[in-house]
């Protein structure tokens, strides 16, 4: 089947099988391998991705469901010029040590921050709970969460 | 996966086409996050995979003079979010918010997570704590009954072939009655029930009215327990009456032993739920 979504901003189609998840359109098909295979069953959130601006697994999506729609993948985050402000504050901080939980972990707490941008500890621990990372111990991860929340509310001000 | 073909269905009349059309060679997709996992372990193609997520009245939540109204469309994240469940029904946001994390809850429906009926699910207790009732339709046109019959055994409901669940009815009796949901789980995001709980009642002169106990992760089905109810009723607030309520309950439950817990762990969480859901109900501050 032939599908055209907008990812990052730009028009992409291809022609896959039906049974292709958005995950394996994403990295093979069209080489964004920021989103990462993990389990592919939905239980740790390495393919986290935005898809009209709502985080899913990209696993358990198929390419047909995500026809028409637009789509975020952590490579459509920062530009040539400059992270998000999300990425700078997590290299700031070291938050992330292998980094591959590191893009679903990024989109969903972008995700978290989009509708609730200023969380309390327990609302970002709940926000990221569908993402398991298997080396830091999540506590520099929840902190860059509330840092780039209050660096956002800052820039607002300002 | 095995592969399938594709459809997308526009409306509720043509899903119903296509089921009949294709017999037992469709299945239905809303939020896909069963459908997949069990395609991904099928060792059949499913034939045809119908995705019924973008009829926009499949999710519709609304009110009218026979209750609350939520289609099977709406997902968890929508429900969790929808001022009218939060006016009528607000026990119903506890218990989305518990299921899986949230870019499960974005995706997962409450239909699929009926239709699925493992009896862990997390929307069946408050569902069945408040007598809801399911509408289904299908190719000789539409049925409504209790959502206790609807739910028969692990993983097997009452669908006949070619029909799909639509809606989802609080009778309107039943609206803002005050209720309690818990879910006990090995943690907080991303794990199944070991066992959920759901009460609802109403309080009349500092005594128990109507009250309902509904358990998941028990027994084969979501059930409700009707000797718990019936020593409760008309009985005064307390937390004596509320505790030998729970023992009641407990008796009523034929849990399991798993690898995630044992039978008598179970019991004591039976007992420990329906006490706070039932306080909960009942205004009292709890344990
Ligand atoms: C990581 C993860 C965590 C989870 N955690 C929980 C949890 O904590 N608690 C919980 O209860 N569940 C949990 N689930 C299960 C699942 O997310 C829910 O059951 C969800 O609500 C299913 O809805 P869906 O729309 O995704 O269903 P789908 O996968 O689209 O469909 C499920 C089944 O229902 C059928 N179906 C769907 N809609 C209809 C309809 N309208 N009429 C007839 N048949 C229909 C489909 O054909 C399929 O057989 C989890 C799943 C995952 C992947
Ligand atoms: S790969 Fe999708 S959730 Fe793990
Ligand atoms: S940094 Fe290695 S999994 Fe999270």
């Amino acid at each position: 089947m032939d599908v055209t979504m907008t990812v990052n901003g730009r028009e992409l189609t291809a022609s896959v099988p039906p049974e292709t998840t958005l995950l394996k359109l994403l990295r093979e098909d069209w080489d964004l391998t920021g989103a990462k295979l993990g389990c592919d069953v939905g239980d740790c959130g390495a393919c986290t991705v935005l898809v009209d601006g709502t985080a899913v697994n990209a696993c358990l999506m198929l390419a047909g469901q995500a026809d028409g729609r637009q789509i975020t993948t952590i490579e459509g985050l920062a530009d040539l010029d400059a992270f998000h402000p999300l990425q700078k504050t997590f290299e700031d901080l070291a938050a992330l040590q292998c980094g591959f939980c590191g893009p679903g972990i990024i989109l969903a707490a972008k995700y978290l921050l989009d509708n609730n941008p200023n969380p309390t500890t327990a609302e970002i621990r709940d926000g990221l709970a569908g993402n398991l990372c298997r080396c830091t111990g999540y506590t520099k991860i929840i902190e860059a969460v509330a840092d780039t929340a209050k660096e956002l509310a800052a820039q607002s001000a300002a | 996966m095995k592969p399938f073909e594709f459809i997308k269905a526009a409306s509720t009349e043509e899903a119903v086409a296509a089921l009949a059309e294709h017999g037992p060679g469709i299945r239905i997709l809303a939020g896909g996050t069963d459908l997949l996992v069990d395609l991904k372990h099928a060792g059949q193609s499913p034939g045809v995979v119908m995705d019924v997520s973008g009829i926009d009245d499949l999710g519709a939540i609304s009110v009218d003079d026979d209750g609350l109204h939520i289609g099977a469309g709406a997902t968890h994240t929508a429900i969790m979010t929808d001022p009218l469940i939060a006016e009528h029904a607000p026990a119903m946001i506890d218990a989305a918010h518990t299921v899986g994390a949230v870019q499960t809850r974005n995706l997962g429906t409450i239909g699929g997570n009926l239709v699925t009926c493992v009896p862990s699910m997390d929307s069946g207790p408050v569902l069945v704590a408040l007598e809801a009732d399911v509408i289904l339709a299908g190719a000789s046109g539409i049925r409504r009954l209790a959502l206790t019959e609807f739910f028969v055994g692990p993983r097997k409901t009452i669908l006949a072939a070619g029909e799909m669940l639509v809606d989802i009815v609080i009778p309107k009796a039943n609206l803002g009655k005050p209720a309690g949901f818990i879910k006990f789980g090995l943690r907080k995001g991303q794990a199944l029930a070991l066992v959920n709980a759901a009460s609802a009642a109403w309080i009349e002169d500092g005594k128990f009215a109507a009250p309902r106990i509904a358990l998941g992760a028990v027994a084969p089905v979501v059930i409700r327990c009707e000797a718990a109810e019936a020593a409760l009723d008309g009985q005064p607030v307390s937390d004596a009456v509320i505790a030998e309520a729970a023992k009641i309950a407990a008796g009523e439950a034929k849990p399991i032993d798993d690898f995630r817990a044992s039978k008598s762990y179970r019991l004591d969480l039976i007992e420990v739920g329906v006490r706070r859901t039932l306080a909960a109900a009942a205004g009292l501050k709890g344990e």
